[in-house]
């Protein structure tokens, strides 16, 4: 035969290759990550400091799409802790209803625990295994409560978000939650294929996410041991992100810069002694702290092999500046340089491109800025796994 | 150095861009068409190879998207999200429309019925009318026949006609043969199929539309109306490219717009694209 033969590959369309739910669809997900981490100073790695498997993530998701029009989402982590004796824990990472806005296309209305748009930490896909920059500096965190709007502008020109949340991460939900909302906006931009511009910011008067407990409440100032009040916040947060990414044929460079100010309140108060030593009353002080902080992040990749292998660098600073009397130097102890590189190899793909199993390792080092500090050296070696299943009618 | 860039996308995206390859991924309402398609320009350029796969419009699109097609296969227009995605990945979907799909609207051969308003036809399958007699036709429960959520001819009905949700009572059948095996058998019954199931029709018959009350009643079988525009239940098939396409993924697209690349358009049951997006079309192709 002449003809060359055509290959039809009659793929089954079934509803397992869901990239949007239809009306009276249910998806069930679910991703697990096992990690291998070993961390050492200046390579020692037969000599580490932390050398332990865990389950990292176990995301189990639950969506249903009600109408056209009103979806529900919900997420449980189960993964491996040491807080708790049976060395894992369960926490609630999504739980949200959106309503597609019928006078606005492309946008809907989120409602619940759900992601905070900020930065790169949003729309952090893990190609690292590591955690984007402002989750791990504890800008804030990936998801937090609140009401957003949010979607898509014409011809795909870029997103927007506006949102309102709680402020304290969704770590925190009853006692430890303030009554200072934090409001964010989130806005991207491509103007161009393959580049991509935006900016992030949110500012919060008060928050008390840190103080849950006595042992992060107490601090030293002289010879007095201080207990702090639980009113002790950060106050007067406020962040921004601008962020940017270039990508072409099969590299891109991913980046980000961030801002982030607060003052610390401390309430708390002061064990007065005589001259014996004994305890003889106490004082209520409140004194304030300024805390300035900023970095970046850089993140270069190559896609190899039809997609099958990623390699990618990473390089990101983080400087940390704290009141002291009239200035405020860096914090050295807490400031640091990171640089590093890894791979992941794609077993499988799903039918709507994300991983379905791959193996990950990647190399960080982090160098602190306070001298004669050695380097620390983190590996991680991961493999992760993620499936779903679209059910109709229930 | 641009040799060593366009060296490195040709292996890594694997989305053939070298000659010899194109792969072709996407909408099921298509597949047949295209693979037609495929099939008859492999005799026009031997040297060619093109691969077509299934798994939907979304699929089709992601693939195009992700680097893993040259051409991506859709019946419905791809989303702002999409978009974002895809130039957010250095990809710029370029629209081309390389056929027009008409609706049919179907009744059995007993019902009297012959003809409905759009208006009448999306209370219809919202459930707001339920019976014949509702539409001056007979005292007759009215069953719904329609396609599963995962097509792209439910969501086109849907934004079309239902303009909201569909009933509940509405019997999801997995292909256009399948409606057309309900209605057949179901003297209350009224689906939808494409074009090209109603040659013939043996048991069931399809119904002219009006876009408004008022407005003249149009039969999908009226060939001229239909290619006139008049016909109210029409969509174009697209196919997605990043970029202006070229070299052998444009040659394939230039066959598909040919007099007879149209020609196997109208025997798989579809119309040839339409002046319109024949200018459209040329825009892109200039």
């Amino acid at each position: 035969m002449r003809n060359r033969p055509i290959i039809v590959l009659a793929v089954m369309a079934l509803v397992m290759t869901a990239l949007a739910l239809d009306p009276g669809q249910t998806e069930f997900e679910h991703n697990g990550w096992f990690r291998y981490t070993n961390q050492s100073h200046s390579f020692k790695v037969t000599d580490p400091n932390v050398n332990r498997f865990t389950l990292e993530r176990g995301y189990f998701r639950l969506s249903h799409q009600w109408s056209s029009m009103f979806s529900t989402k919900f997420t449980l982590d189960f993964h491996s802790s040491d807080k708790y004796a049976e060395g894992a824990t369960v926490r609630l990472k999504e739980a949200y209803a959106d309503l597609a806005l019928p006078f606005l296309k492309d946008f809907k209305f989120t409602a619940g625990l759900q992601k905070h748009y900020f930065g790169l930490i949003y729309s952090w896909d893990y190609t690292h295994p590591d955690k984007s920059l402002a989750d791990d500096r504890g800008v804030c965190a990936s998801a937090d409560y609140g009401l957003t709007v949010n979607g898509f502008l014409p011809a795909g020109f870029g997103e927007v978000q506006l949102g309102v949340y709680n402020g304290e991460g969704y770590k925190y939900a009853g006692k430890y939650v303030n009554a200072s909302p934090e409001w964010l906006g989130n806005l991207r931009l491509t103007p161009f294929p393959g580049v991509m511009v935006g900016f992030s910011a949110f500012t919060n008067a008060s928050d008390m996410s840190l103080y849950k407990n006595d042992k992060k409440g107490r601090i030293t100032d002289g010879t007095n041991l201080l207990f702090m009040n639980a009113d002790t916040a950060n106050t007067g947060r406020f962040a921004l992100a601008p962020v940017a990414r270039v990508a072409f044929g099969p590299f891109s460079l991913t980046g980000e810069y961030i801002a982030y100010d607060y003052t610390r309140k401390f309430s708390y108060y002061t064990i007065n002694r005589d001259s014996t030593g004994q305890v003889t009353d106490s004082t209520l002080v409140t004194k304030t702290k300024d805390y300035r902080q900023s970095g970046i992040d850089l993140m270069p990749q190559v896609t190899l092999a039809s997609r099958k292998l990623e390699v990618y660098g990473r390089f990101s600073t983080w400087e940390r500046k704290e009141q002291s009397g009239d200035s405020l130097p860096v914090n050295q102890s807490a400031s640091f340089t990171r640089y590093g590189a890894g791979f992941n190899y794609h077993f499988i793909r799903r039918a709507n491109g994300k991983p379905g199993l791959e193996f990950q390792l990647a190399w960080i080092r982090e160098q602190s800025q306070k001298a004669g500090t050695d380097p620390k050296d983190t590996f991680m070696a991961q493999m992760r796994f993620e499936w779903n299943a679209v059910v109709q009618g229930l | 150095m641009k040799q060593f860039i366009s060296l490195m996308t040709a292996v890594t995206l694997g989305a053939s861009l070298y000659a010899g390859e194109v792969m072709v991924k996407g909408s099921d309402t298509l597949l047949n068409l295209v693979q037609r398609l495929a099939e008859e320009f492999s005799t026009v350029q031997p040297d060619v190879t093109v691969s077509v796969a299934g798994g939907g419009s979304g699929v089709g699109i992601n693939a195009l998207i992700n680097g893993e097609c040259a051409i991506a296969n859709a019946s419905r227009a791809i989303k702002s999200k999409e978009i974002s995605s895809a130039r957010a990945n250095g990809v710029n979907p370029t629209q081309i429309v390389i056929a027009i799909d008409a609706l049919s609207v179907i009744v059995n051969s007993n019902n009297p019925i012959t003809k409905l308003t759009i208006a009448q036809l999306g209370a219809i399958y919202r459930g707001e009318i339920t019976n014949w007699n509702q539409v001056g036709g007979p005292n007759k429960r009215i069953v719904l026949y329609g396609r599963q959520p995962s097509s792209g001819t439910f969501v086109f009905f849907r934004e079309e006609v239902v303009k909201g949700e569909y009933a509940t009572s509405m019997r999801q059948m997995n292909g256009n043969a399948q409606i057309i095996e309900g209605v057949k058998a179901d003297e209350g019954g009224i689906g939808y199929v494409g074009l090209g199931y109603i040659k013939d029709a043996d048991g069931f018959k399809p119904l002219a539309l009006a876009k408004n009350e008022g407005d003249e009643y149009v039969a999908p079988t009226d060939e001229a109306q239909v290619k006139g525009g008049r016909y109210p239940l029409t969509r174009p098939l697209f196919q997605y490219t990043n970029g202006k396409p070229k070299g052998t993924v444009r040659s394939f697209i230039e066959f598909e717009l040919s007099p007879a690349g149209q020609q196997i358009v109208k025997n798989e049951g579809f119309l040839p694209v339409t002046s319109d997006y024949a200018e459209q079309n040329s825009a892109v192709l200039q």
